[in-house]
């Protein structure tokens, strides 16, 4: 998937439920491939294609460590995804006490008829 | 910054003091549609819905400060008056052309309020998906008529 900037690939990145759910799992500590797999009904070269995206998307790192490579949630690329849910939650929130003023008025047209 | 990553989707839960028939109208109809998108200081001057599933919506939003900024998507599944669920895209700005999925439930009380929720994700959309899938589809298609060929030239 082609995308043109950081935010997009991490929105891009997160808008998969397994990726989610990978990350979620990262939240309670660094982990194995082996282990992040363990809990889906998903082939090994599957779950490893997910990382790949996550680390991408600058989402995960993985430890060098030729052995094990553990991987971990970094936490720079949430922060800027943390920002545009904080807009899109001004942006709804806002509209919708529009939305609340407006039926007020609604209302009250519909009384004086 | 939220505590699960569940969490990091946008949930926002209401109640208005209207029928859920009327909280489903507010987004169908788009004189009613224009009056209140937009937080305070944006006007919605301009909004084309076809509202039927698979139809297009578009609309833009005005502000002094802002200038204006155009929005779009798709209705996916329209249950009245209880579910809506549609795509939204920015046209333009920092996630412009990252879609998200934006899913409306209206939950109508015995007072005759309706509390709404409104859940927002990225969201990979299924045409996106699908069409990888159609890309193999069409590679196998032409490998069999490719196999097919030979077996008649090998006949010949």
């Amino acid at each position: 998937m082609q995308t043109s900037d950081p935010l997009s690939a991490t929105l891009a990145a997160l808008a998969d439920p397994t990726r989610r759910a990978i990350l979620e799992r990262l939240t309670r500590g660094e982990a194995t491939v082996n282990e992040i797999a363990e809990p889906f009904d998903i082939s090994l070269p599957a779950i490893s294609r997910h990382l790949k995206v996550l680390e991408s998307a600058g989402l995960i790192s993985r430890g060098r460590d030729a052995q094990w490579r553990p991987c971990r949630l970094e936490t720079q690329a949430l922060k800027s995804v943390d920002a545009w849910l904080e807009y899109y939650r001004r942006f709804w929130t806002g509209s919708f006490d529009k939305m609340d003023a407006y039926i007020v008025e609604l209302k009250k047209k519909d009384e004086k008829k | 910054m939220s505590a699960t990553l569940a969490d990091d989707e946008l949930l926002i839960t209401r109640t208005f003091d209207a029928p859920a028939s009327l909280m489903f109208m507010l987004w169908s109809d788009i004189n009613h549609f224009k009056k209140w998108m937009g937080p305070e200081g944006f006007d919605c001057p301009e909004a084309e819905i076809d509202f039927r599933v698979g139809g297009k919506y578009r609309g833009m939003i005005r502000s002094k400060d802002h200038g204006d900024s155009w929005f779009g998507g798709a209705y996916r599944e329209i249950e009245p008056p209880n579910r809506l669920v549609f795509t939204w895209m920015w046209d333009t700005g920092p996630s412009g052309e990252v879609e998200t999925l934006i899913t409306i439930t209206f939950r109508e009380h015995a007072d005759g309020k309706t509390t709404m929720t409104f859940h927002q994700s990225p969201f990979i959309s299924v045409e996106r998906r699908d069409s990888h899938i159609g890309g193999w589809n069409s590679l196998f298609n032409k490998l069999a008529a490719y196999a097919a060929r030979h077996v008649q030239e090998n006949r010949a």
